[in-house]
């Protein structure tokens, strides 16, 4: 095997000094010339007509530059998500959203925004614009959202609220599998609006020039896919667009793939009126409000199986609460079933599922995208075959899980599994031995621990477009600097990439400097989602860097009068095989025309310079997939007295493929882990009868604090992927999709009852745990 | 309103600025001093992003009336360290990991180090109480918590 030197090694971040010393720029940090500050009208209502609405006394206000309302902006279609850029053919991307309306949808939908001198003159302004408002019928829950008298809240052509396409996945014959079945178990099961509650909030600052150039500084997880948003909806061409970040993002988890919410075209909007640079930054409450959130909604399982323990059969159905604009409600339901019927070889499989416009917050791209919805519910149903049969729910798992080259529903193979090692590890891990006798007679706590696993994606195709570029660049002193469109939201990809493309070219990590994150000074990527960045955009990093190393061996073959598979290049030097390093002494471009055995790569760089030439490598690549698999082994106490849930213990086992730095997987892992953890147990967006959202702020949502994290051990599982660089897969999602299946079933393994609504709230366990008695 | 004269010590300077009285103190470290390492992540005293160390105590910035300042010693996450010198949880942070998107890092070493400055050897409970105030949402805490053990250690020397 290649030995390695920098992938694979936990290499401190890029990125830690300028955090740790508060030195890291942010979107909300930027502070400009001139610049004016935006506050948004939002509405008050969860459907209604504006019917007038009156911005005079608001613009008299001194301070104020300028009220933005559906009068005077672009009245072009757009969706916030990328998925109107990266929509695959033959599909169509629905296109609902204005930067403002003269309906509202939802209550905090956009009505009017202001820019002004400070953030507490546009807030005053708000309260002066006078809006009269025709209230019409709303509705709030998918199932009832598709009723016949229910209120139209879009045009669609696939069913009533359906936004997009109904999906089905058919596979074998589910009625005679389960036929065949021995036994079944069938529930239907409930998901709460969780939000993504990442640290910093929604933010842009726009800047238009006199000649009409647009550049905006946001958060936006896809720079290149935010720019053809914005140069869509305000009808001006690509190239006269920039977007990037200011370089850093304080977190993402899928709530900014595309715009920011509406940061961006609000504060462009406000820029072309004013002439000034705009900053827009959401209120935490706004954030929870009006940017995209999980989809809540019911999945249905059906499971069947043999009395072996082999599955005959699976049905599994998806609606899904869309909200009040589509952003990525097509694509959800699909992963949602493509991924719950990837875990496990079953001859037999159907789904069907899509999601349903309401009069809420729109649901978009949230960690696991579909995914966690669905193992909730299938891995409690696997628990419950288990229970049937008496097997334990690792052998039956192990009996059915899908291997290397088994045959499945996704356009791209199974190649490489590590999930029985994976569920191995996790077990021992916690003692799962221990399970099934851990309450004592008399006490009012009881114990329990249980297993949930999965799979996940390390790119989005075939859900989406999905393409990678990057760009190497060796400058005269040998050092390079690495262009990658894609930016750094917290996940590394400043330290993976640099690793990757310093190992694959045979240079020192401190060599390379990378450019991201920027539309200006990168090539196009689909961004930062999807557990795809360090796998796809690695994947263009590594062709980039093996065409740099090409091109600087070639050279270097004509120097040293040696084919160049004749030279080996590590750590900056080139040297004739076989050559020890302490032979390689007392280089230098003076003595190049002396017969020479090895070149380091900064005399050769400028050696080159001083020929006219330059070593420039580019990667263009369409990467394939990979599953990740992973294994979680929960532990837990329920008090019976309260019906509080503790979990005691987290225990996850991923198989990344290669951890190209181990420390920043197991970050990804343990993150992940924490974020299932609160959407089990704690957090929940509710809302009153008017579809007013009750929990909005950081407190009233539960965001679980570090008093509340259990024991969390992440564990590397690598079975090196073929397709991968290096053999890496994707993580970044990973952690969240098994941990609420793995918590229901110890909370089952603790009481013997099946709860198949999250999260598990005191007042939920303690009302089945009451009915139990 | 009538602006009023805030003097303080901020990172080691005795420091003089005119404040509107119902300015908060993280609007003038951010806004007007430029000290952009403080992050504002709620406004409501709920995620700790804002937390600075007001003399001795850890406090969330978003909470202070700006004039409250008046006569105390403020250190900010500017103040405890440069890249030629760097506070042992900044080194720690870096090393263990427990840097992500780094948004609420700032916030995240301050509490920390009140807890050091006044417990310079903590267990892991009264860790996790020292940063409950603190949200986190990209590191499950697991790598904070073992970078402020690891700096307390190194404390000990």
């Amino acid at each position: 095997m290649q030995t390695l030197n920098i992938v694979g090694k936990s290499v401190r971040r890029a990125d830690a000094l300028e955090k740790a010393t508060g030195a890291a720029m942010f979107s909300t940090d930027l502070n400009m010339p001139g610049m004016l500050y935006a506050k948004t009208l939002r509405s008050p209502h969860a459907h209604a007509r504006i019917t007038n609405i009156d911005t005079a006394e608001a613009e008299k206000l001194p301070g104020v530059k300028a009220v933005a309302t559906w009068k005077n902006t672009p009245r072009i279609l757009f969706n916030t998500s990328a998925t109107m850029t990266f929509t695959v053919p033959n599909q169509e991307p629905v296109l609902d959203q204005y930067i403002f309306d003269n309906v509202v949808r939802y209550v905090g939908d956009e009505v009017a925004a202001v820019a002004a001198v400070s953030e507490r003159v546009a807030e005053e302004a708000l309260k002066l614009i006078k809006v009269e408002y025709e209230i019409l019928p709303a509705v709030f829950d998918p199932l009832e959202a598709m009723e016949e008298g229910a209120p139209d809240i879009h045009p669609c052509p696939a069913g009533k609220n359906i936004p997009g396409e109904i999906i089905k996945i058919p596979m074998g014959d589910v009625e005679k599998g389960f036929a065949e079945s021995d036994v079944i178990y069938e529930s239907r099961f409930t998901l709460p609006i969780q939000k993504q509650a990442q640290m910093e909030t929604q933010a842009a600052v726009a800047q238009v020039s006199p000649d009409g150039n647009i550049t905006v500084w946001s958060t936006t997880q896809t720079p290149h896919p935010s720019r053809m948003i914005l140069a869509t909806a305000f009808g001006v061409s690509q190239s006269k667009v920039r977007v990037l970040n200011p370089p850093y993002v304080g977190g993402g988890f899928g709530v900014r793939i595309g715009l920011s919410a509406k940061a961006e075209p609000i504060a462009v909007a406000l820029s072309k009126l004013t002439g000034k640079p705009v900053k827009v930054v959401y209120s935490r409450e706004e954030d929870f409000i009006a940017s995209d959130t999980r989809h809540a909604g019911y999945v249905w399982v059906k499971l069947g199986a043999k009395k072996d323990g082999a599955f005959q059969a699976m049905e599994l159905k998806g609606i899904l609460n869309g909200g009040a604009y589509c952003s990525f409600s097509c694509e959800t339901p699909g992963v949602l079933g493509a991924m719950g019927l990837g875990v496990y070889r079953i001859p037999n499989v159907s789904y069907y599922g899509h999601s349903v416009y309401t009069n809420i917050t729109p649901a978009g791209a949230m960690r696991g995208f579909g995914n966690p919805q669905a193992m909730f519910a299938i891995e409690q149903a696997v628990d419950d075959i288990a229970a049937q049969l008496g097997m334990d729910p690792i052998e039956l798992r192990n009996q059915n899980i899908m291997r290397v080259g088994d045959p499945w529903i996704l356009p791209y193979p199974c190649s490489s599994t590590g999930l029985e090692e994976c569920m191995h590890k996790a077990a021992e891990e916690v003692g799962w031995q221990r399970r099934g006798s851990m309450n004592e007679t008399g006490s009012s706590i009881l114990r329990g621990i249980g297993i949930g696993v999965g799979t996940h994606v390390s790119n989005a195709w075939p859900f989406c477009v999905d393409y990678d570029n990057a760009y190497i660049t060796v400058h005269q002193d040998g050092s390079v600097m690495l262009a990658t469109g894609v930016p750094d939201i917290g996940t590394g990809t400043t330290t993976t990439l640099p690793q990757l493309a310093a190992e694959t070219i045979g240079i020192p990590l401190d060599q390379v400097a990378i450019t991201f994150g920027d539309t200006l000074t990168t090539p196009f990527d689909i961004g930062s989602h999807a557990s795809r960045t360090l796998y796809a955009a690695g994947t263009a990093v590594v062709a980039a860097a093996n065409d740099v190393r090409r091109q600087i061996l070639e050279y270097a073959g004509d120097l040293l009068k040696t084919a160049p598979d004749h030279l080996e290049f590590a750590n900056g030097l080139i040297k004739k095989r076989g050559l020890r390093d302490s032979e390689c002494v007392g280089s230098g471009v003076c003595q190049l025309n002396e017969a020479q055995n090895f070149i380091t790569m900064k005399d050769l760089a400028y050696h080159a310079h001083l020929r006219n030439k330059q070593f420039i490598g580019v990667g263009r690549i369409t990467p394939p997939n990979a599953p990740p698999w992973h294994a979680h082994v929960a532990e837990v106490e329920v008090d019976t007295e309260t019906g509080m849930v503790t979990v005691v213990k987290v225990a996850a086992a991923h198989d990344v493929g290669k951890a190209i730095n181990p420390m920043i997987v197991e970050g990804q892992i343990e993150g992940g882990v924490l974020m299932g953890v609160g959407y089990s147990i704690s957090e929940e967006i509710k809302r009153d009868a008017k579809g007013k959202p009750l929990h909005v702020s950081m407190h009233k949502y539960l965001l679980p604090t570090a008093a509340d994290a259990p024991e969390i051990k992440a564990i590397i599982v690598e079975t090196h992927d073929p397709t991968g660089p290096f053999g890496a897969k994707g993580v970044g999602e990973c952690g969240m999709v098994p941990t609420p299946a793995a918590i229901a079933n110890a909370v089952y393994d603790a009481t013997g009852i099946r709860f198949t609504e999250l999260p598990l709230t005191p007042e939920r366990v303690l009302k089945k745990l009451q009915e139990k008695k | 309103m009538d602006l009023m004269k805030l003097s303080f010590m901020l990172n080691g300077e005795a420091t003089e600025i005119m404040v509107d009285p119902s300015d908060m103190l993280v609007d003038i470290l951010r806004e007007r001093l430029l000290l952009t390492g403080t992050k504002k992540g709620c406004g409501k005293g709920e995620c700790g992003a804002c937390t600075v160390i007001m003399d001795g105590a850890a406090v969330n910035s978003c909470m202070i009336p700006a004039m409250k300042a008046m006569g105390t010693t403020v250190q900010t996450i500017e103040g405890i360290g440069n890249p030629n010198q760097l506070h042992p949880l900044q080194e720690s942070f870096m090393d263990e990991g427990a840097i992500q998107c780094g948004f609420c890092t700032p916030g995240m070493i301050m509490s920390a180090k009140a807890l050091l400055d006044s417990t310079p050897h903590p267990d892991g409970a009264q860790i996790k109480e020292a940063i409950a105030g603190n949200i986190c949402r990209c590191t499950g805490y697991v790598k904070i918590e073992k970078a402020i053990l690891s700096a307390s250690e190194k404390l000990k020397g």
